[in-house]
């Protein structure tokens, strides 16, 4: 199966970036506003976790920064994806940081992954308004970020048992 | 079946809620009801509003309008041009910790003390 290994992995990549980009504007479109900016499920973090553990560190960052960009385009503004920018590059690099430990679950690493999300949006958030004020959003993210992370990490080892895994050509 | 949870992800759990209850002690502590809203556009102070008298502040910059107003004792942003409203609906604020950003335009509302302030915290 040497053939399709690399251009496999490309198309697999379009297709979990186009994937992600769905349960954007699903989570875009659901009436969940909790009326706190940065308080989300993060559905999309599902694709990249499933990257980042069936590909690679790379892929799985190139599919996040594909979907954070197109989503930025289409619903969110750019202004927007900016700070969805810094907190998707930072949430990824801490999960891939947590699985290459090989101590935590999926569930763990993306609990981490949420908590990290949010931080991240939070810096950058303070850094364009200069202010650190909005540090007293620090506890509410921090609460949210754990618990979505641990319910996006349970659907996302679950999924994980029953993706196909021949669908990421080695 | 692979187990969901391994025994590091509840110590990391822990540690992580430890420090978000932490953070909240924080918070709520010092938290006190403010005297005034200050509005700041780009990192630049637009204009101090006493939270004693209702008002309506509206701010216009660069094609972005943000209305903000002041009714018993609160502060709000009433209407923002912005595309994700987030400023909107953070709602009603009125102590010193809590602030609406508006990130698209750069509108920022806090909440700040008057004189003697720091009495009731003593």
């Amino acid at each position: 199966m040497q053939w399709h290994s690399r251009t496999g992995r490309i198309a697999v990549s379009a297709m979990f970036a186009a994937l992600a980009l769905i349960f954007s504007y699903i989570e875009a479109i659901l009436p969940l506003s909790t009326g706190i900016p940065g308080v989300k499920l993060g559905i999309a973090n599902l694709v990249v976790i499933l990257a980042l553990y069936n590909m690679n560190f790379r892929y799985a960052m190139g599919i996040n920064v594909i979907r954070i960009l197109v989503a930025g385009l289409l619903f969110n503004g750019l202004f927007g994806a900016l700070y969805s920018l810094a907190g998707g590059v930072v949430s990824l690099t801490v999960m891939w940081l947590l699985k290459k430990t090989g101590l935590f679950s999926m569930a763990g690493v993306s609990m981490a992954g949420g908590v990290a999300h949010n931080m991240g949006q939070l810096l950058v958030a303070s850094a364009l308004v200069s202010n650190l004020k909005m540090f007293v959003y620090l506890p509410v993210l921090m609460f949210s970020g754990i618990a979505a992370g641990i319910l996006i990490g349970i659907i996302a080892s679950v999924v994980n048992e029953r993706v196909p895994k021949d669908m990421f050509a080695k | 079946m692979k187990k969901i949870f391994k025994k590091a992800d509840f110590v990391l759990l822990a540690v992580l809620i430890l420090i978000g209850i932490a953070l909240s002690a924080v918070s709520v502590l010092s938290a006190s009801s403010g005297a005034k809203a200050v509005v700041t556009v780009d990192g630049e102070i637009y204009g101090a509003y006493s939270l004693s008298d209702d008002q309506e502040i509206t701010v216009e910059r660069d094609g972005h309008t943000n209305k903000i107003t002041i009714k018993d004792g609160s502060a709000q942003m009433t209407y923002s041009t912005c595309k994700n409203q987030v400023c909107v609906e953070t709602g009603a604020i009125s102590k010193t910790n809590e602030s609406i950003v508006c990130l698209p335009n750069r509108v920022m509302v806090e909440i700040e003390g008057g004189e003697g302030g720091y009495d009731a915290v003593a």
